[in-house]
């Protein structure tokens, strides 16, 4: 399967850092480094500080401790409209769609970044910005194409059933043509048919785009079957990080997650 | 129109025609990243060279077979073409088969190249490869996925296309002179038809046969090249394959690709054919969709929606018949029009619809009346594989619920006493691929082709197509028995969900009857009649006058037949279960086991037949968990009114 | 359907309200359709505020109050700098002007007060609504100003073919009314086709999310409060014409809100298929309600026009809280 994918260097490092909310600890000295095209998981149980992470990485948290680094250059406060600036794009556990909107026009507010015209010409639909509209709509078909949702384009999302609805969502994120991908469970509340779907489309996304792809899931078997590498958080503590067979074989993870029945 | 299809006798020479004459005009759309994309019968010719050149370069031999595994695309329709060009046989597969069902077809005709759609069908030949020698080559449209694959048997439609334009450039005359090679006697196509039992067998077409089926049936219906079709069955299927590529390259008219399954029903929206075909099956479900929109909508917008429709089923169907019909309906009927059928035929995508087509199975009549009424043109036809389709055809105006017209010119249509349909027509099929005894026995000494079906012709010659002979047994009286005739008749009310009919050397006909669950238990939610569950229901008086006013109609429709007139339904039981698959009572196409079900139920047949009122049963059942038990019931038996033969028609 | 009945039967009696004159022959019928065309004239003016109100609130969540001064302050910053140019580079520059003040208004109320209480927002917007109403005065004065748009104030008899005395139109109602027409449907095509106008809907939507892709929402506020102080300007170059341009335009809010009320808070169709009902509605109630009131009870009989439009919102809130098209959730902002 990824037979053609070369792994490369490391675009994503995360050092030592600390959040904390009041007294409450959500993440103590986590550090870890993703490298580019690869998928790369975060698992742990329950309240483990795997959102908690994603959040810090996404700039809707700032952490009291640590940095990050994109490709070397490290964030500084980014909130997460600069965040997505810089090339992270990330999909939500808890559909965060435009319920209105069209699946078509959802994605297509994922490509707003990449607008370069201004208001005026926008508004009179003339010259760059008539152009300009029409590469970003063929970029958007497709993804749609892609992630084969051609049949539900003009659907309000909030009428789509679940499993269509986290598709669009990473359908939106793939739009901003990100260098890295955040997933937050995308596999949450899915039946088994629809998680192997959800997997084909994030090896294929990972494999057709090159997309480094970062996921949180609390799925143990879709984690080993999909991810290059592993990282395990335990009450907001880093206990393994390696390939998913070194990680079945940590003992303090076995402890800690796996020896847990779920 | 007026192509001369002795000149043009070949499916290529018909596209350089096309080329030719209409090059600017579309004739294949495809809808891909949101937009209607074409191909002019121009870039088509362009297309199947490129192609052909490159099969050549590859090897393709003429008589050598080229699989074709897809859904409806533009270049897998241009590769069937190329293969042509070559006097290749291009062999279409059922793109929704698994990878074993794909390995009898290609080790049978010895394919040697396929053409796939994408990685899905790449994945399945590459599977069956091992098994299948023959085959060398696999090309394919659409790249997705494919980017690593490394087998040396796999090459892109671009990568052949390239190869193709560089041996087109090196022998120029190549392509011209191997299409003008080809005979109208050539192998046009290969179709597998999958027989009921043992192997699939290959239906061998050619190139006259399908072109001049094509070319009658359009003529029938004055086809030209500003029609438009939605190509949206299995390609595979003779039926699809001759209203998107035969009656194209014969007439000049435009088939269009959806986008994908789930869009088929919104592109057709888009783009409104005027020539449609639908197998019952879909018509159903599309009116099904109908229906449950309608539950759905406001109770003003449902009442206009009964109310129109009564109208409708009242005086639609004559109207579109150009029969007499009083001026108050007929405004009723337009206003009809304006308010429900236009917005509905809208909705259908069915607005510019000419000629619709449904055959494969026997169509309901309310069904078939519904889609008249709103004045949609559907019509049935009869044919099959190794006809090219075209044998009967129901001309404009002359549409009946129970049969399927007469005969398209040059069709020639008999019976043997067996009251077995013989047909002689000029599309007929060339052999069985490989399998000389099938065909001799489907295909007589004076070219007749024997249909299995039983039959005969109503008074105004259209042919009525009653059962498969195997099935067609006599009363006592000689009277002609048609089990499945009479149960589909049965079937259609929405009550009834099996029938089994008896009566073959017996006095009269007696069934069994299997209700609808979900129908009769609405039915008695809405009467106020409480029951547990089947047995339950079944053991009511009501249920059983409900079933018998069923079959009363049924006979009343049977007395208006001459030939079937004493075949009506004397008796009937409603089974104490529901006939099961698990139970092997159906088959797991959910057809009857007649005989298996006369004999363990034969108690309750001779209970039916020695007049008794009522009959005690006890069966072994099989649960689902697969733990038996022991079911016993009293089942009643009644009688049902039979109607005197009509005998206004029986002079005819 | 059943939900629906209390809604049907309030239609209904409004309806029939709205036909008795003609019905009784309370009114020849040449009279009858001018007061109703006087009607939404009015209700014209009505939706453009409302509309300023239901753009704002729907992406931002505020109930601005400050939506009638603004009316007030474009229409001053026309007639004045008009004293002084051509009437279109008064709009022009007075169009910059609205701009520069969504800008400011963003960058020291809004923003400061991001993630705070509602009530804290209208609060503030109730500041911006002093602020504006003595700023502007101290700006361009206070008395009362004239807009000259050109057009011949002078009625002209139509259709008198057709009715008895013909039906008496203004001329000036008519280009009002095209023109708020015109601002309309651009608005909504620049909603609907471009990709700010897609942006804008997407924060209408979730906030969160928006921001999350990358959707910055203090330009997306901006914009939002410009395209509202715009529709104040044209609701006030309107209304100034006609009326002259005076402190009380400001009032013009206290109309807005029933129409919000009625049509729901979050919809422009709403807010538009609202400021019609009420316009027509309490012309209608002036001219044909008064006069009964005045006969069965000996009443007074005026003022009908202040307080009909607020009853009438009020029976709509009776009858469906979340106004005409509340509850559904509309595509467009």
């Amino acid at each position: 399967m990824s037979g053609g994918r070369k792994i490369g260097e490391v675009i994503l490092a995360v050092e030592n850092v600390s959040l904390a909310f009041g007294g409450v600890k959500a993440l103590s000295g986590v550090s870890f480094d993703v490298r580019e095209h690869e998928v790369r998981a975060i698992i742990g149980p329950n309240g483990a500080g795997k959102s908690s992470m994603l959040n810090v990485i996404n700039g809707v948290y700032h952490p009291q401790q640590g940095t990050i680094r994109l490709r070397g250059r490290e964030f500084h406060d980014m909130d997460p409209h600069e965040v997505a600036l810089a090339g992270i794009a990330r999909t939500f556990q808890n559909l965060a769609l435009f319920k209105g909107m069209s699946v078509l026009d959802n994605i297509m507010t994922g490509r707003n970044l990449r607008m370069r015209t201004n208001l005026l010409l926008q508004a009179l639909r003339i010259g760059p910005a008539a152009r300009e509209e029409m590469v970003h709509r063929e970029a958007v078909e497709r993804i749609i194409d892609f992630l084969e949702i051609q049949a539900w384009r003009k659907t309000p999302v909030g009428r789509l059933p679940y499993g269509l609805q986290k598709r669009v969502d990473l359908g939106r994120a793939l739009a901003m043509e990100p260098s890295v991908l955040l997933l937050d469970e995308p596999m949450a509340g899915m039946n088994v048919e629809e998680k192997q779907d959800m997997c084909r489309f994030i090896l294929d996304v990972n494999d057709h785009f090159g997309t480094t792809i970062v996921l949180i899931e609390h799925d143990m078997s879709v984690v080993m079957d999909i991810s290059d590498r592993v990282v395990v958080l335990d009450y907001g503590k880093k206990i393994g990080d390696g390939t998913p067979a070194e990680v079945r074989g940590n003992q303090a993870v076995i402890d800690a997650y796996l020896g847990v029945s779920h | 129109m007026a192509v001369d299809i002795r000149t043009f006798d070949t499916f290529p020479k018909l596209l350089a025609h096309h080329a030719q004459v209409r090059g600017a005009l579309p004739a294949i759309r495809e809808k891909d990243l949101g937009v209607w994309q074409t191909w002019t019968w121009g870039r088509l010719n362009d297309e199947v060279r490129a192609l052909a050149c490159g099969l050549a370069a590859h090897g393709l031999k003429r008589g050598a077979h080229l699989a074709i595994v897809g859904d409806n695309r533009p270049r897998l329709y241009a590769a069937m073409c190329a293969a042509q060009c070559l006097g290749a046989v291009p062999v279409p597969l059922y793109q929704d088969a698994v990878a074993t069902e794909m390995a009898f077809p290609i080790q049978n005709a010895d394919i040697g190249f396929a053409m796939a759609e994408d990685q899905e069908q790449v994945d399945k030949l590459l599977e069956v490869l091992p098994t299948c020698p023959s085959l060398k080559r696999i090309y394919f449209d659409d790249p997705r996925g494919l980017r690593h694959y490394a087998q040396p048997e796999l090459s892109s439609y671009e990568q052949l296309q390239e190869v193709g334009r560089e041996f087109d450039a090196k022998n120029p005359g190549f392509f011209d002179a191997e299409v003008a090679r080809g005979l109208g006697a050539d192998t046009a196509a290969m179709f597998f038809t999958s027989g009921t039992t043992g192997n699939p067998k290959g239906v061998v077409l050619t190139h006259t046969a399908l072109v001049d089926r094509a070319h009658a049936a359009a003529l029938m219906e004055g086809l030209g090249d500003s029609d438009v079709v939605l190509a949206y069955l299995p390609p595979a299927w003779i039926g699809q394959n001759i209203f998107s590529y035969a009656q194209p390259f014969v007439t000049g008219y435009c088939i269009c690709c959806p986008e994908s399954a789930e869009t088929v029903m919104a592109d057709m929206r888009e783009i409104g054919p005027t020539y449609y075909f639908a197998p019952p099956r879909v018509l159903e479900a599309l009116l099904t969709t109908v229906s449950i929109r309608m539950e759905d909508a406001g109770s003003l917008k449902r009442k206009m929606y009964g109310y129109f429709m009564d109208v409708a089923r009242r005086v639609g169907a004559k109207i579109l018949d150009g029969e007499q019909v009083a001026a108050g309906d007929r405004l009723l009927y337009r206003l009809g029009d304006v308010f429900v059928y236009g917005p509905l035929r809208n909705v259908l995508g069915m607005s510019r619809v000419r000629v619709a087509y449904t055959a494969g199975e026997a169509i309901g009549p309310d069904l078939f009346v519904f889609y008249r009424s709103i004045g949609i043109n559907l019509k049935q036809l009869y044919g099959s594989t190794e006809t090219s389709v075209f044998v009967c055809i129901q001309p404009n105006g002359q549409v009946k619920p129970d049969t399927v017209g007469p005969a398209v010119p040059g069709v020639e249509l008999k019976f043997t006493p067996q009251r077995e349909l013989l047909i002689r027509s000029p599309g007929l099929f060339k052999e069985y691929y490989k399998n000389p005894q099938a065909t001799a026995d489907a295909k007589d000494a004076e070219g007749w082709f024997h249909t299995g079906d039983a039959g005969y012709f109503d008074p105004d010659g259209h042919l009525k197509i009653i059962d498969r002979v195997k099935d067609v047994g006599a009363l006592t009286d000689g009277t002609l028995f048609a089990p499945k005739y009479i149960e589909n008749k049965l079937k259609f009310f929405p009550y009834i969900r099996e029938a089994v009919a008896f009566g073959h050397a017996k006095d009269k006909v007696c069934v069994f009857i299997n209700f609808d669950m979900e129908a009769v238990g609405n039915w008695a939610e809405r009467h106020n009649l409480p029951y547990t569950g089947y047995v339950d229901l079944a053991s009511r008086d009501e249920v059983c006058d409900l079933v018998a006013s069923c079959i009363e109609k049924v006979n009343l429709d049977l007395s208006q037949d001459p030939e079937l007139a004493n075949s009506q339904i004397h008796r009937f039981l409603i089974l104490h279960k529901e006939l099961d698959a698990d139970d092997g009572e159906l088959t797991r196409t959910r057809k009857v086991r007649r005989g298996y079900i006369g004999e363990r139920y034969l108690p309750l047949v001779e209970a039916l037949y020695a007049g008794r009122d009522s009959v005690h049963i006890e069966v072994q059942v099989r649960y689902e968990d697969g733990r038996t038990g022991n079911v016993s019931a009293d089942l009643k038996i009644r009688d049902v009114k039979t109607f005197p033969a009509a005998a206004a028609k029986r002079a005819a | 359907m059943r939900k629906h009945i209390g809604l049907i039967v309030l239609g209904l009696f409004l309806l029939a309200g709205l036909a008795a004159p003609l019905v009784t022959g309370a009114s020849q019928p040449g009279f009858y359709i001018e007061v109703l065309l006087g009607g939404l004239m009015a209700g014209v003016l009505y939706s453009l505020v409302a509309l300023g109100f239901a753009l704002i609130f729907k992406a931002s969540g505020v109930f601005n109050f400050a939506q009638g001064a603004m009316v007030l302050f474009a229409a001053l910053a026309v007639a004045r700098l008009a004293e002084r140019m051509p009437l279109w580079i008064a709009i022009l520059i007075s169009i910059v002007i609205m701009i520069a003040l969504a800008w400011v208004i963003e960058r020291l109320v809004l923003r400061p007060l991001v993630n705070q209480e509602g009530v804290a927002l209208l609060m503030a917007t109730l500041g911006v609504s002093y602020f504006l109403d003595g700023f502007g005065q101290t700006v361009w004065g206070s008395d009362i100003y004239k807009i000259e748009l050109g057009i011949p104030k002078e009625p002209v008899m139509i259709l008198d073919q057709v009715f008895q005395g013909g039906i008496l139109v203004n001329k000036e109602d008519f280009v009002a009314a095209i023109a708020a027409a015109a601002l309309v449907g651009t608005l909504a095509l620049f909603f609907q086709k471009t990709a700010t106008g897609r942006a804008l809907r997407a924060v209408a939507d979730d906030h969160q999310a928006a921001q999350s892709i990358g959707i910055p929402l203090n330009r997306i506020w901006v914009i939002v409060w410009s395209v509202a102080g715009i529709v104040a300007l044209v609701a006030g170059v309107i209304w100034g014409s006609k009326l002259g341009v005076q402190f009380s335009l400001s009032q013009v809010a206290l109309k807005a809100l029933p129409v919000v009320i009625l049509g729901g808070f979050t919809s422009v169709a709403g807010a538009i298929v609202g400021g019609l009902i009420i316009g027509v509605g309490e012309k209608m109630a002036e001219v044909f309600l008064g006069p009964v009131l005045v006969k069965a009870f000996d009443l007074a009989g005026g003022g009908i026009e202040n307080w009909f439009a607020y009853v009438l919102a009020l029976l709509f809130l009776l009858v469906r809280p979340q106004g005409l098209f509340g509850e559904k959730h509309i595509d467009r902002v």
